[in-house]
């Protein structure tokens, strides 16, 4: 079961209609290395326009740029990440970052590692995981190009986490999904419905970890850039009963999770995830998850 | 630790690290904090603040080190607009580039490279005195420049 029609089919069951998008390109400034405002200042001197993104602290949307932002003195001096608006969004729905111990379980290329040493103001430490080495040297380059200086690197599989002997605070799962069409053309022809199963169990696998090192009141936030059911809402509600987890209201740009997916009736508190479907951002699922309070 | 400080000295600068904080691994120095050292496992990849390698007795510094530099006194050029441009794509500095310097400039010196905003770009060797007149000549040559982080991803 694959192709566009399938999946297009399967998204208006989910109450969405399915139309292209074109994706703007959006930074984040780095304020751990610089001023909001002088950056956005010597941007502009340079011929980069920028539009605020609403529902992001720190994000912009480049809405003309003479040059590529990319080979820009000032992102090479680390003062912002090319970042797109959804995949800005996970990190910003932790409580209090200073000085906590983070674990940020799938972290390569390290936008979203860059963006919690941001907020946590180079405070604390992180224990950021890959479990593809070639993805580690990006990750590398990464922090040394935005001056991160409170981040621990491991060639590790997040399934195996319980043997750093750690208990984390906040765990950042930006998990690895089937990602979307509308950061890549071919995915309709790319992806199949068995490719979005077996993420799905990775996924859940990833959970029972993850679960295990989350220290008694600490926060798991667990982000897809997938559209699929079996990777968002479906496995929350699974983790919702199979793993002493429950979601936390948040506050954040998308739509309430889905708690009625293909005619099965989820656990009502699912609608506490947002979903966003493509359209201003691509598409992307994030839920904050934390231990149920009467459970072990 | 020798191989940074010698580095550090070439800048006329000194720059005051803890040896119980630096780490290295694969010929690669971290500098950690009390808190990162306490938690770091022997099998890690990165950690802390990335200060250079050594290879073949040679120390390549981190742009993070040269940073820790330009905040002491150390040997500094200022360019302009456009030989910062230009050297952060890998040219050499011209003097007519030059804004401002500091430190002796002495031919074989080896001297930061800052933007007109106070911004380390990297460092390069002096060719020729700075007090020179002639405008044309190549007074910096480039040795490396954050453009690097491009095009180490290539």
């Amino acid at each position: 079961m694959s192709g566009k029609e399938f999946f297009v089919n399967r998204y208006r069951q989910l109450g969405w209609r399915y139309e292209p998008v074109e994706l703007k390109r959006a930074i984040r400034i780095n304020c751990m290395n610089a001023e909001r405002t002088e950056i956005k200042e010597r941007l502009e001197s340079r011929g980069v326009q920028l539009q605020k993104i609403p529902f992001l602290e720190g994000g912009y949307w480049i809405s003309e740029s003479d040059f590529s932002v990319g080979a820009m003195t000032e992102y090479l001096l680390g003062f912002y990440s090319i970042q797109e608006a959804a995949a800005q969004i996970p990190v910003m729905l932790f409580s209090e970052l200073k000085d906590k111990l983070v674990l940020d379980a799938c972290a390569a290329p390290g936008g979203k590692t860059v963006q919690l040493a941001d907020l946590m103001c180079n405070t604390g430490v992180i224990i950021a995981l890959d479990i593809e080495k070639r993805r580690l040297a990006a990750l590398s380059n990464h922090l040394e190009r935005c001056l991160v200086r409170n981040t621990i690197v491991y060639h590790q599989d997040a399934r195996l986490c319980r043997r750093l002997n750690l208990k984390f605070d906040r765990i950042l799962l930006d998990m690895p999904c089937s990602g979307n069409f509308a950061t890549d053309e071919e995915w309709f022809s790319r992806r199949t419905i068995e490719n979005v199963e077996n993420n799905a169990k990775l996924q859940r696998e990833i959970l029972i970890e993850a679960k295990k090192v989350l220290q008694e009141h600490g926060e798991i936030v667990y982000a897809t850039c997938s559209l699929e059911p079996e990777e968002d809402e479906l496995n929350i509600d699974w983790a919702i009963t199979n793993l002493g987890l429950q979601t936390e209201n948040i506050e954040c740009y998308g739509e309430k999770g889905l708690t009625k997916v293909f005619g099965r009736k989820l656990d009502s508190s699912v609608e506490n995830c947002r979903r966003i479907w493509p359209g201003k951002t691509q598409g992307f699922f994030v839920c904050k998850l934390k231990k149920q309070v009467n459970r072990k | 630790m020798r191989q940074i400080n010698d580095f550090i000295s070439k800048f006329n600068a000194s720059v005051s690290l803890d040896r119980d904080l630096i780490v290295k691994k694969d010929g690669r120095y971290f500098l950690l904090d009390r808190k990162l050292k306490s938690l770091i496992r022997k099998h890690f990849l990165y950690a802390g603040t990335y200060l250079g390698k050594e290879e073949n007795d040679t120390f390549f510094p981190s742009f993070n080190l040269l940073a820790m530099i330009a905040q002491t006194d150390a040997n500094r050029i200022v360019v302009d607009k456009k030989s910062e441009w230009l050297f952060v794509c890998g040219r050499d500095v011209f003097k007519r580039g030059i804004t401002r310097t500091s430190g002796p400039g002495r031919k074989g010196d080896y001297t930061l490279i800052l933007n007109e905003h106070g911004n380390c770009l990297g460092f390069g060797r002096i060719l020729r005195y700075l007090d020179t007149q002639d405008q044309s000549k190549i007074a910096v040559k480039n040795i490396v420049d954050i453009g690097d982080f491009l095009r180490r991803e290539r």
